[in-house]
């Protein structure tokens, strides 16, 4: 737990999302303290990716509240292009930008949204690279690369905005099982560095090697919440218990 | 008239037609560019205005914008070069088209890396100039050759509000010394040595294009 | 002379008794090209140097201009004992240049159809040529028939290019019209809204065709 004095990186409350009819979150209310890694896991369509595509507002929710880094975001807060540069995702599908090198990928963003000069943006990218053990890829395309090797680039290409929170939407999903492991190395190697983490994934080692909490999610719901020790050896949730039966 | 006589006849009209087809890719490549960025992005109201502005242009017969321009525009008021009536009615016609085929070019483009861009924290405005546009232009370089080949042949029709090309020299030749099969013969041949270069070139940046994408949606 | 509207709606009944000769122009090309363009697709396939020969026939279609095209068949065939009444020269220029266009078509109508159905065919014990029939061909025609609206179209938009070699087409009637009255402002303006209006009603009954048939053809 941490002090009271420090706010919450995320903080969310209330939230309903519908796509129509359909109701896709349901009261949804979750609080990440700085530095806390939260794993979110749950059956397909259980609107674990919708969550976390509100908190950097990829998605719009229709009622309730969310605050990243102490700010109310919402469809109408202004310029909200600022505020995504301190939350970083990490997409299932990699996007890395197919007409950029590896290293322009990274840099991008840093010079034009922090606006900065060539050179420095490009040391800074060189020392990501470096920490996801990539670096003499700098000067290929993505089409060059595996999709581990892309999806690392990814991560270096989010860390290098040096964000306060960092979103990861099913990271290892479209990966090869070959590939998985340097992906979740990766994100193991972040999170000792003390980033909040914010992880929707299906890899329950990770789940149970790194965070600090996780999160059940059903039907648009958070079902069940608890530290990954209790969450996997003792469920107290039908439907956790269901899902965990049929993935362990 | 030997038939080298004939072709180098018509190639006097050259200067006329080379310059219709420049100033016509004046109109249209911007034309295309902004009104297809437009109707990408634009919703309601805005967009309707954007839909009528192109469909006007490219719905018409490109025969009939030249003479609508050429002869109803002095009726109020409006006075305009020849070569400017045909630049501008070719130019835009076309553009027409092209716009059509920068708006598909945007909305194919696989969305998640205008989401990355916005979890970047890039301004729409960049994620277009410097991620989108830069990925659907060269994919349209194919379309883009295909306009230029379409203004080439289109400036036949200037040859009817007088201007001096290809076309409007053949038709002279032809009147004076009554030898159609070898006028327009040779008239064909001029618009081949023109645009068949062109359209290789076309079909050569096509292949190119599918192999370089090919590489790049790896998963 | 500054422009008289009065004048530009008492001339347009007059240039809409075209309406109907430019509708017909525009479905025998159409059907022609497509019949042409059948004919080619098979020659092609057929034999490796006779697919060489037609490709670059069908490039020598698309480098040269329609009007050249049309001169080309109006002055040049009778000199070889082939006279075409002035419609006909136009029906036939415009199904050959169309005829280099439809290759989409074609191809998307030929190969788009999954082998698998065929091989579905085969395997319920249906004759090849029952097979053709029966199942390749209906979903061929409805592979074919959104373009070929798309075509009907650009046909029709090309109907006025006929009135150069007098054919009584709406835009020729506007030519007359102005000739008999010195005022070419007001049948041309007039003229162009009546092809704009066509070709805008034309093409939303053709995209709502498209969409009845992707409803039908969902898999």
């Amino acid at each position: 737990m941490t002090s009271s004095s420090t706010p919450p990186a995320v903080c969310i409350s209330g939230l309903q999302k519908w796509y129509g009819r359909y109701q896709a979150l349901c009261d949804v209310d979750l609080n990440v303290a700085a530095n806390e890694r939260v794993v979110i896991c749950g059956p397909s369509g259980s609107g674990k990716s919708t969550l976390i595509r509100c908190i950097n507002q990829l998605e719009t929710h229709d009622a309730g509240t969310i605050e990243v880094n102490g700010k109310r975001v919402d469809r109408s807060t202004p310029r909200m292009h600022m505020l995504r540069r301190d939350i970083g995702m990490v997409f299932q599908h990699f996007n890395l930008f197919p007409h950029l090198t590896v290293l322009e990928n990274c840099t991008l963003a840093l010079r034009k949204a922090r606006k900065m000069k060539l050179a420095q943006a490009q040391e800074i990218a060189e020392h990501y690279l470096n920490r996801v053990r990539i670096p003499e890829q700098r000067g290929k395309y993505p089409g060059q690369l595996s999709g581990g090797q892309q999806q690392r680039v990814a991560i270096a290409r989010a860390l290098c905005m040096s964000p306060k929170v960092m979103l990861f939407d099913e990271p290892t999903s479209a990966l090869d099982p070959e590939m998985i492991k340097e992906v979740l190395d990766v994100m193991t190697d972040v999170a000792s560095e003390g980033m909040t983490m914010i992880c929707v994934t299906h890899e329950m080692n990770f789940a149970r090697t790194v965070a600090n909490r996780v999160v059940f999610m059903d039907a648009g719901r958070i079902v069940e919440q608890s530290d990954p020790r209790t969450f996997f050896s003792r469920p107290s949730h039908p439907r956790a218990q269901q899902f965990l039966s049929q993935i362990l | 008239m030997e038939s080298f006589d004939i072709l180098a006849g018509i190639f006097e009209g050259f200067k006329v037609t080379a310059l219709v087809t420049l100033y016509g890719m004046m109109w249209a490549v911007p034309f295309a560019l902004i009104t297809g960025v437009l109707q990408h992005f634009t919703r309601g109201a805005a967009r309707v205005a954007v839909t009528c502005v192109i469909e006007f242009w490219r719905s018409s017969p490109v025969l009939i914008l030249l003479f609508v321009l050429y002869y109803a525009l002095p009726g109020f008021g409006i006075r305009l070069s020849g070569m400017t009536v045909g630049a501008m009615a070719l130019g835009l016609n076309i553009g027409g088209y092209g716009s059509q085929a920068v708006r598909a070019a945007l909305q194919s483009l696989d969305r998640g890396q205008v989401e990355a861009g916005r979890a970047l924290g890039l301004h729409r405005l960049h994620i277009l100039w410097l991620i989108e546009l830069p990925q659907v232009l060269s994919a349209m370089m194919p379309t883009f050759v295909n306009q230029f080949i379409q203004l080439v042949k289109g400036t036949a029709i200037v040859s009817l509000i007088t201007l001096t090309d290809m076309t409007f020299r053949a038709k002279q030749i032809a009147d004076a010394q009554y030898n159609p099969i070898g006028v327009y013969t040779s008239l064909m041949i001029a618009y081949l040595i023109v645009c068949y270069p062109a359209t290789l070139f076309g079909r050569y940046l096509e292949n190119r294009v599918r192999i370089e994408h090919r590489g790049s949606r790896e998963i | 002379m500054k422009f008289d509207p009065d004048f530009a709606l008492s001339v347009t009944p007059l240039i809409l008794t075209g309406l109907g000769t430019t509708l017909w122009i525009a479905v025998a090309a159409s059907l022609c090209a497509a019949v042409l363009r059948f004919i080619f697709e098979i020659l092609r396939r057929s034999n490796r140097w006779l697919g060489y020969v037609m490709r670059f026939v069908i490039d020598v279609i698309r480098s040269t201009p329609v009007l050249v095209q049309l001169y080309f068949i109006y002055f040049v065939l009778p000199f070889y004992g082939l006279t075409l009444p002035a419609i006909a020269s136009g029906v036939l220029g415009l199904s050959i240049y169309y005829s280099g266009y439809l290759a989409e078509v074609f191809k998307g109508g030929i190969d788009s159809i999954d082998t698998g159905q065929f091989e579905a065919g085969k395997a319920l014990g249906l004759r090849r040529r029952d097979v053709i029939v029966s199942v390749i061909l209906p979903q061929m025609l409805r592979n074919v028939a959104a373009p070929m609206g798309n075509y009907f179209v650009s046909a029709l938009k090309a109907t006025p290019y006929l009135a150069v070699i007098a054919v009584p087409e709406m835009l020729g009637i506007a030519m007359e019209v102005g000739s008999n009255s010195f005022r070419y402002a007001e049948p041309m303006v007039a003229v162009g809204v009546i092809f704009l209006t066509l070709a805008l009603c034309i093409s939303y009954v053709v995209r709502l065709l498209e969409r009845r048939l992707q409803i039908a053809h969902q898999r």
